[in-house]
């Protein structure tokens, strides 16, 4: 044969086994004699110890409704095991971590029976040779497919002697036609060491205390005298309801609760009257008080035969004592009382005059905040325009003062009310809300907008409201001071941290009494601008220039919606943020179309619908996100914010005593996203050089609490400093009874470097 | 057929008549009770006894080279870190290792004192209980496994080194240590809490 012929049949013979092949594998599926058809080489992992594979059941097919499991299948070498869902004296038990499809729902390992392992003293639950673990699976009513991809990441600890801590990550690809059936016999061998649930059965666990002098006489077993361990007792377990046939048979039991038991102690088992009781001690070391302890009993074959069982109870517990932390003597407690490291507590806050001229005066300040100054240019503008009609100047005035009060008695009053319905929140709470800083976009938006010239306010509204406006100017002012308290708020923590600290530690009425000075100090600049007629006519004339300055001042506007973005952004992700570009895109064809004079009416109404059709869709594709975003913010920010890197540890209570136990000191730096301070300091003096430099001199913990998302942990450790906003910076030194020290809100290096030496 | 059950019958009453008297057998040590005082040999043949600390604080950490999950806080510098950060504020860490002589993690004194200076541990002492007297008093189970002892000498906290049972390195920086936080807590003058925790690690190798 000619050897391009011999090639050539070859090849025909390669392509035509390929093509019988993948005949062959539906057809064997439907038969449901396939082997695995989805057992690519990620369905099995293999260990020196152990032989790991994923595999599924499904006689009916993949389909809503129908029978279907999935289950880890390990084949022990001899004399290895893995752990029960309570390992016993020491192991792991086994753990399994899905990936799947949205919509498709797991159950819960549906554990077998376990054997006792004896490790010398020890006892281990646990299972050598074949071990299939099962899990139910179900699929959303309204799934459509043809397959279904199944990863899992599964991790379990192996030992004989020696213990391995090992896993696998398993991938199938499961066809929806067709019975899934080549596991059947590892999934009935599994099912058959499943304990059940005997019908009727009660029962109840009491607490014996073991009997007093247990511990009374020391011992000396040579390695010189000890007290005698006390014996913690034992449960007095009553099974009720048992087949009478099991009376007699030898009976392991098996505690579900770890640590609750003594797994190396053999339960004393009787039966009284057709009930099974047992004498079950009580781990000396036991870490929970559970209310109910569910047991496994596996019942051997008696001496007169029978076949064993596996069966399940849940009793009651009862009497059990609360595992106590050790009570220090009295005389010790109190010694050590009067050097505890206790935060400074809240001091008993009087309303006093100095309070309320503080609270003035730090409202005064607020004005040189960085996020108040667009608003502040509007009201200029607002200033020159009027000229030399003073009373619209002073009612103008007051009717933004009025706004300014209003806005910052029910932020306060809200964040009052909340408090008090338990709600841990702190000052500017409202900006933890990703719904809030989308709206606060919006607005801004429009507002820049509007200064740029691409619509007039007039010619938007309805005619109607328009009129409002104009024969109301007043409710425009006080609107104005409304917006300038929400722009403020992200700025003013600093200068009202501890103000609102105290703040709230006052009676409602007084606390909001110092609330509204904060407002009042706030729009006092304004009023007396445009009360003095004198401090008016400095103002430049108006002129061309006021056009000018106000498209200027739009610029202002869209940096805030810049950062807001930002916010949104570390808030929700990336997808939050999208969302909320495309509504601004949305919102700025809509109040283009709107405010554009069309000629004809035809054209008018189209131009419009089109605008609102267009805001109205990009909402409603942003809105979820916005949504989904909020419950897993915590995790995102402290992934997404440049602010946590290696330098700089995500905060936690634990770490700070941790660490203070260590006799390593801590500086926390409490800071959010959306609180422009915070990020000042956070690119400044926090990263300043020689200050890093200083703190790793003396070996200083630095950690970021992000306040971003609302966190219970972290607004209760700023009340524990006696604040309720964001930023606050606080040194912990090395030693726990030394007091917190607290810097001020704007620290300058020279502060923070003479705190770092104090330590 | 009678008397095959009355034998039964019998041997399962006086089966469970043992068993009902058992508990009597010595229990390890519990939270909130005296510790059991020992003296053992550290890897250098120097004699130590609990004694010897009467009035300091004193951790006791079980070990065994041998285990991934003891492997996993020694590489990591966890548990040196720990030793290190105790015994500058004045408290006395006993690493105690119950690995009995006939199981193959067993160490001899000068191999198990190297590989602790090659992980750049620092405990007060490294102590040999290859007898597992001192492990069984104490209800070590695993290993790593610990035991504070408060300045009154009784215990204060038996568990977990710390919250996240697993052979993971990357874990101990999002667990919480439970060792330094109840050497916080004890110097605050509060009680620990938790005080009892589910120890994770391998068994401990008993005879």
């Amino acid at each position: 044969m000619p050897a391009v012929l011999r090639r050539g049949l070859a090849a025909a013979a390669l392509l035509a086994s390929a093509v019988a092949a993948q005949a062959a594998g539906p057809l064997a599926q439907a038969l449901g004699t396939a082997p695995a058809p989805a057992a690519a080489a990620t369905a099995v992992v293999e260990t020196p110890q152990v032989r790991a594979e994923l595999v599924a059941h499904a006689p009916e097919g993949l389909g809503p409704g129908k029978p279907m499991w999935l289950g880890l299948k390990l084949q022990h070498e001899p004399h290895w095991h893995t752990y029960w869902k309570n390992p016993g004296d020491s192991g792991l038990p086994t753990r399994l971590e899905w990936t799947l499809p949205p919509g498709v729902q797991l159950g819960p390992i549906d554990w077998p029976v376990p054997h006792r392992l004896r490790v010398g003293p020890l006892v281990n639950y646990g299972f050598e040779g074949e071990l299939l673990l099962p899990v139910a699976l179900s699929l959303p009513a309204d799934w459509r497919g043809d397959s279904l991809e199944v990863s899992l990441r599964a991790d379990w600890l192996v030992c004989k002697e020696e213990c391995i801590p090992d896993g696998g990550d398993f991938r199938i690809r499961l066809p929806a036609q067709g019975a899934l059936a080549a596991h059947r016999a590892a999934f009935e061998a599994s099912w058959a060491q499943r304990p059940q649930a005997v019908a009727g059965a009660q029962a109840e666990a009491r607490h014996q205390p073991a009997p007093a002098g247990a511990a009374s006489a020391p011992v000396d077993d040579g390695h010189g005298p000890r007290a005698a361990p006390l014996d913690p007792g034992a449960l007095a377990l009553r099974i009720e309801g048992l087949p009478a046939g099991l009376q007699g048979r030898p009976i392991e039991l098996y505690s579900e609760v770890e640590a609750l038991i003594d797994h190396a102690a053999e339960p004393a088992l009787r039966w009284t009257g057709g009930v099974l009781e047992a004498a079950w001690p009580l781990s000396p070391q036991r870490s929970s008080s559970p209310a109910s302890l569910p047991v496994v009993l596996r019942v051997l074959p008696g001496p007169a035969g029978g076949e064993a069982l596996l069966l399940r109870v849940e009793a009651a517990l009862s009497g059990l004592p609360p595992v106590e932390a050790v009570e220090l003597p009295p005389a010790l407690q109190a010694a050590l009382a009067g050097g505890a490291a206790t935060p400074p507590p809240a001091e008993p806050v009087a309303l006093s005059l100095a309070l309320l001229l503080g609270a003035l005066l730090g409202g005064a300040i607020l004005n040189l905040m960085p996020c108040v100054f667009p608003v502040l240019s509007l009201k200029a503008l607002a200033l020159a325009q009027h000229g030399e009609d003073r009373r619209a100047l002073v009612g103008g005035g007051l009717a933004y003062t009025a706004g300014v009060i209003l806005s910052f008695l029910l932020l306060a009053g809200a964040l009052l009310a909340l408090r008090a319905a338990g709600e841990q929140l702190g000052w500017g709470f409202q900006l933890q809300s990703p719904a809030f800083i989308a709206g606060m976009a919006v607005l801004f938006t429009l507002i820049g907008l509007n200064l740029a010239g691409v619509f007039e306010i007039g010619g938007l509204l309805p005619a109607g409201l328009g009129g409002l406006r104009a024969r109301h100017p007043r409710v425009d002012d006080a609107l104005s001071g409304v917006l300038a308290v929400a722009v403020a708020s992200p700025c003013t923590a600093p200068f009202m941290g501890a103000a609102l600290g105290a703040a709230v530690a006052l009676p409602t009425a007084q606390a909001l009494l110092v609330f509204a000075m904060l407002g009042l100090g706030m729009a006092l600049p304004y009023l007396l601008l445009s009360a003095l007629p004198g401090l008016a006519k400095r103002l430049p004339r108006p002129g061309l220039w006021m056009v000018r300055f106000k498209v200027l001042m739009a610029f202002p506007m869209f940096a805030t919606v810049v950062w807001l973005g930002w916010v949104l952004g570390l808030q929700t992700g990336v997808e939050g943020l999208v969302g909320l570009l495309g509504v601004l895109l949305a919102l700025a064809f809509a109040a283009w179309a709107w405010a554009t004079p069309w000629a004809g009416g035809l054209g008018r109404t189209v131009w419009r619908g089109l605008g609102l059709l267009l805001l109205a869709a990009s909402l409603g594709w942003a809105w979820p996100g916005w949504q989904a975003g909020a419950g897993q913010g915590a995790a995102l920010t402290a992934a997404a914010q440049p602010a946590v890197s290696a330098d700089w540890q995500p905060w936690s209570a634990e770490k700070v005593v941790a660490a203070r136990a260590a006799g390593q000191p801590v500086f926390v730096d409490f800071t959010a996203a959306w609180c422009v301070t915070c990020q000042y300091n956070k690119r400044t003096v926090l990263a300043d050089a020689e200050v890093l430099a200083a703190m790793d001199g003396k070996r200083v913990l630095k950690l970021r609490a992000d306040w971003t998302m609302r966190d219970a942990a972290i607004t209760a450790e700023l009340g524990r400093l006696g604040r309720s906003g964001v930023p606050v910076y606080v040194f912990f030194p090395g030693r726990a009874e030394a007091q917190p020290q607290l810097l001020s809100e704007l620290p300058s290096r020279e502060e923070v470097l003479q705190a770092v030496a104090a330590l | 057929m009678r008397r095959r059950h009355l034998s039964a019958a019998l041997a399962v009453l006086s089966a469970s008549a043992l068993a009902w008297s058992l508990p009597a057998q010595a229990a390890p040590a519990a939270v909130g009770q005296p510790a059991p005082a020992f003296s053992l040999k550290d890897t250098t043949g120097r004699l130590v006894q609990l004694a010897d600390f009467a009035g300091k604080t004193v951790v006791l950490e079980w070990t065994n080279p041998g285990c991934p999950f003891v492997r996993k806080h020694y590489s990591s510098g966890n548990l040196p870190a720990q030793q290190k950060a105790a015994g500058s504020a004045g408290v006395v860490w006993l690493t105690v290792n119950s690995t009995s002589p006939r199981h193959g993690d067993y160490l001899a004194p000068a191999a198990l004192g190297d590989w602790m200076k090659a992980q750049g541990a620092a405990p007060a002492a490294t102590l040999l209980d290859p007898d597992g007297v001192v492990g069984r008093a104490y209800g070590a189970k695993t290993t790593p496994q610990m035991v504070v002892i408060q300045p009154q000498g009784r215990l204060a906290y038996v568990g977990a080194v710390d919250s996240i049972a697993s052979a993971k390195p990357e874990d101990i920086a999002r667990a919480t240590q439970h060792v330094p936080a109840v050497l916080a807590q004890l110097a605050e003058g509060r009680p620990a809490s938790p005080a009892v925790t589910v120890p994770y690690g391998c068994s401990v190798k008993y005879d």
